[in-house]
């Protein structure tokens, strides 16, 4: 198995890795950084299946052949349209292959946002504080080889009491026809009493090559901030995603994280780790994950409770069909000090094809006693009474099963606080039916 | 609870130490200490065992040299010299008795200090049948005539080798193979004694069979083996209890249990386990590494786990059942309490391969002082497992500020017409509780062992009767101190 990876993705990244790292072209203290995680990534190696957290994904099919490391083409023309949302009132910034593309993107006009590629948000202040601060703590070697060799991103920071009047529309395009291993990195500070939607969508241009995608994000909420994190997953089958998204939260902050996968994407890694680093905080996970043919979707979270008096909740509906793969994992940690925590976790999973798999392990460690914790999980299908209550009332099978599928993944889409996103979700899921 | 009941359990809070920390003066026949070939050779020669489990141990100690130490479990592995064990202790003057008056007087007082007075039993007419098991040898098997009388065997794993090779032979190793896991390999290969049971054809074994583990001898690993056949349509209800005197050195246990039930049979398997546990400062006590598996193999067949943990420094071990059988039952029921520096790392697996297959789990934890206690499950559904039905309930208590409690359930479906239900809570002893307890003048500890053994009731019912007072006691004894 090593003497393949060598020949693949792994050596290439090895080989491209010293013009990288080149001092000079970067800040020094920067450049220290990608060094430092390129030999943790070295070290580490791409993960097998007989590590814990990799337990059900065979990543070997994945890594095992070459891509070409750079977008041929950095100025293409993308339409990007179809991840647009009914409805919904937008700043679009759109990603090509990673790269942010002022060309195609909406500027942000409201005062106190800012909006920036990676690459030129360097010097920034807040950029020296928080980058590769929190995402870098986990053992994740896709977060290790991303700090190491991202050239591309997006850098949003919201100053002190700004509102974001719009929702911020982040669509993450796949173009190109060549196979394509693409990093994009991201971070985003919420100032102090802050506030903003914040919109992903992950499409895959017609046509465009097989590609894998390593994301990783870096979601900062300063004292009192709030953010509503929307992901939808909508891209085609050749396109792979493995994102890390970790949120490290302050003070009276409030945190939701909507994270839904649709058919399509043959293969989605989500890790979504919440840190909720100070008392008083709320963060919430919210999942739908839909899945068909022989996709295979991972959702790792973490929701670690670090202070007293914060809560949580989280909850994923999963929806699997023909022969694909649904993983959940979800940890709850309440620290020691994390005296009077609640965290609330609940799986359900709906196992509608003949070849379908769920695995789950909702995992609870609680390392201190004035807490309520609980967790549930579930597994079944179809009720067949209520089908057969709906077909004695005139409505057909089909209906009868969209309807109940609705009703399921009700408990998550009713959280939903915006209402074309809610919308727009529901009728994907009725589509992916 | 009646009065006569709290009476005793208020005596017995009274008495702060280690409940069972005493230890016997019987000459011992301890081999010298170290894990080799020799020494493998050396136990199956003392057992004059025949070739082919000679074979089949060494072949486990070459499979155990080749294993590595596993890192996948929630505490620090201690660090254990395999070859600073003694792996064969036993008395030296084996007694061969009839009745009991021939037993070693010393070793009967022992029994009755742990609460089970053989000669009282005998007297109360065959309610019980022990086969004590006094570090590693079986010393004593009661009522076993009577049980011959149904055709039932029940003897020691030595006894079995010799008088029904056939049946071992076939079942050794067939749920538990000595690859399993490294202590698995370790058992298989220097396994000394432990008990053998044989339920025959549509035979409702007549009374509970029970056998009480001790670990005497200081420096002795013990390494039990224990096997039971029900075959087709038979019954039968097994008690393991297991109390050890105090020692300050920690000591090994590693264990492995195999059960295999044929088609319409049911096996109920009960542990109390109270050995000890380490002082207060978390030196000392046993390590519990135990394996237990069984096999529902036939149609319609049933196994059922149930287990009180309370005592051991590491109690690491998840009683499992592969459900085999089409339309077969698994049932697992589990209380474990830690206390001081107490880890427990325990669970079960399920695995569903028959249709209309069940299965139910039950786990409740309470985690007090330093302790970490986890549940550590896995519920497996495999693609031909039709209709297969799991419910799952795993709970933990928590005392105190400083311990743990930790969940790691894992449920893997591959099979659409599955239903799975899992649920779990983790949370402190209500202070309204207590409350309204200390109003009507229940102190706080008393309040507390009450809450907790109306907590932990839903395992509690599943024990035998007399296990079941003993069990309620030992949770008691056990949260002394932990309040107020």
């Amino acid at each position: 198995m090593i003497t393949q990876l060598t020949t693949s993705l792994y050596n290439q990244l090895v080989m491209a890795a010293p013009d990288c790292l080149q001092p000079g072209q970067e800040p020094k203290t920067f450049t220290d950084i990608r060094s430092q995680s390129f030999r943790k990534f070295k070290q580490l190696g791409f993960p097998t299946m007989k590590l814990e957290d990799w337990k059900y994904i065979n990543l070997q099919g994945l890594v095992n052949q070459s891509y070409s490391l750079e977008d041929s083409l950095p100025g293409r023309p993308v339409a990007h349209e179809r991840a647009h949302i009914p409805g919904l009132a937008s700043y679009h910034l759109v990603m090509v292959n990673g790269a942010f593309r002022p060309d195609l993107s909406d500027s942000i006009e409201d005062s106190g946002i800012t909006v920036m590629p990676m690459a030129e948000a360097l010097d920034e202040l807040l950029f020296a504080k928080h980058f590769a601060a929190y995402a870098d703590k986990t053992d994740n070697p896709f977060v290790a080889l991303n700090t190491a060799l991202f050239q591309n991103g997006l850098f949003i920071s919201f100053d002190k009491g700004s509102v974001a009047a719009k929702a911020i529309h982040i669509i993450h395009v796949v173009a190109g026809s060549e196979s394509l291993f693409s990093q994009t990195r991201n971070l985003i500070v919420m100032g102090p009493n802050s506030s903003a939607d914040i919109v992903e969508t992950f499409i895959t241009e017609q046509g465009a090559g097989k590609s894998l995608n390593n994301l990783v994000s870096e979601v900062v909420l300063e004292e009192s901030a709030r953010m509503q994190h929307y992901i939808l997953q909508t891209a085609s089958s050749q396109s792979s995603y493995l994102t890390h998204t970790e949120i490290h939260q302050s003070k009276y902050s409030l945190y939701n994280n909507y994270n839904c996968t649709f058919p399509g994407a043959s293969f989605v890694r989500n890790n979504i780790n919440v840190r909720l680093a100070e008392a008083d905080v709320e963060g919430h996970l919210y999942g739908i994950t839909l899945t068909a043919d022989d996709q295979l979707v991972d959702n790792h979270t973490i929701v670690d409770h670090l202070k007293p008096h914060c809560e949580s909740y989280e909850w994923y509906k999963n929806i699997v069909q023909d022969a694909s793969t649904a993983v959940f994992n979800g940890k709850i940690f309440v620290r020691e000090d994390a005296q009077k925590t609640n965290a609330f976790q609940q799986n359900n999973n709906m196992l509608i094809g003949d070849k379908s798999t769920v695995y789950s392990k909702p995992q609870l460690e609680i390392f201190a006693d004035d807490v309520k914790c609980s967790h549930g999980c579930t597994i079944g299908q179809f009720n067949e009474q209520s089908l057969f209550y709906l077909r004695a009332r005139g409505i057909g099978e089909e209906q009868a099963r969209i309807l109940l599928v609705h009703a399921f993944a009700f408990d998550v889409t009713s959280r939903f606080s915006n209402e074309a996103v809610k919308n727009y979700v529901e009728r994907l899921v009725e589509e992916g039916l | 609870m009646n009065n006569t009941n709290d009476e005793i359990l208020l005596q017995e809070l009274a008495e702060q130490e280690y409940k069972y920390g005493f230890t016997t003066d019987i000459e011992m026949d301890i081999a010298k200490k170290g894990l080799s070939e020799d020494m493998v050779r050396f136990i199956s020669a003392k057992k004059n065992e025949p070739e082919w489990l000679l074979e089949w141990r060494l072949k486990a100690l070459r499979y155990f040299h080749q294993m590595e130490l596993p890192t996948w479990q929630n505490f620090r592995h201690p660090n254990i010299d395999f070859q600073d064990i003694s792996y064969y202790a036993a008395p030296r003057k084996k007694p061969q008795v009839n009745n009991l008056d021939e037993v070693d007087p010393e070793l009967l007082s022992t029994f009755a200090k742990l609460g089970i007075p053989l000669d009282e039993q005998k007297i109360l007419a065959g309610v019980v049948a022990v086969d004590a098991v006094f570090d590693s040898v079986s010393v004593k098997t009661t009522f076993r005539e009577k049980l011959k009388e149904v055709g039932v065997i029940f003897c020691s794993f030595g006894e079995a080798v010799q008088e029904h090779p056939d049946l071992v032979k076939k079942y050794l190793g067939s749920v538990v193979p000595q690859t399993d896991n490294v202590y698995a390999a370790l058992n298989a290969a220097v396994f000394s004694d432990g008990s053998f049971v044989y339920i025959p054809k549509g035979v409702n074994c007549p009374m509970e069979l029970s056998t009480y583990f001790r670990i005497n001898a200081e420096n002795t690993g013990q390494f039990e083996r224990t096997l039971i056949i029900a075959d087709d349509g038979a019954y039968v209800s097994y008690l393991e209890g297991c109390t050890a005197p105090m020692r300050d050195e920690n000591q090994l246990h590693a264990a492995v249990v195999e059960l295999v039930a044929l088609e319409n049979a049911e096996i109920k398997y009960s542990t109390v386990q109270n050995w000890y546990p380490g002082d207060k400062n978390g030196v000392g006590g046993i390590f519990n590494f135990v394996t237990k598996r069984g096999i529902c193999k036939g149609n319609n067949s049933k196994i059922s786990w149930t287990q009180v943990e309370t005592g051991s420094a590491i109690t690491w071990k998840y009683p499992s059942v592969i459900l085999k059988g089409d339309h077969s039952v698994g049932e697992f029921y589990s209380v474990a309490l830690t206390r001081n520096y107490q880890m427990a790392d325990t669970g079960t697996k399920m695995i569903h391969l028959g249709k209309n297959t069940r299965s139910r789990i039950i786990s409740k934890g309470i985690s007090a002082g330093f302790s970490h206690n986890s549940y550590r499950g896995q519920v497996k559904i495999s693609p031909g497992a039709d209709h297969a039905r799991n419910f799952t309930q795993c709970d933990s208590l928590l005392i105190g500020d400083r311990c743990g409690a930790h969940t790691f359930p894992y449920i893997e479906t591959r099979n659409n017409s599955a239903l799975l239900e899992h649920e779990a809570t983790t949370s402190k002893i209500g202070e309204d509780q207590i409350f309204y307890l200390n109003q009507r003048g229940i102190n706080s500890e008393k309040a507390v062992g009450l809450i907790i053994n109306g907590y932990a009731k839903e395992v509690l019912n599943q024990l035998p009767m007399e296990f079941a007072v003993e069990a309620q006691k030992l949770l008691a004894i056990s949260l002394e101190g932990s309040v107020g």
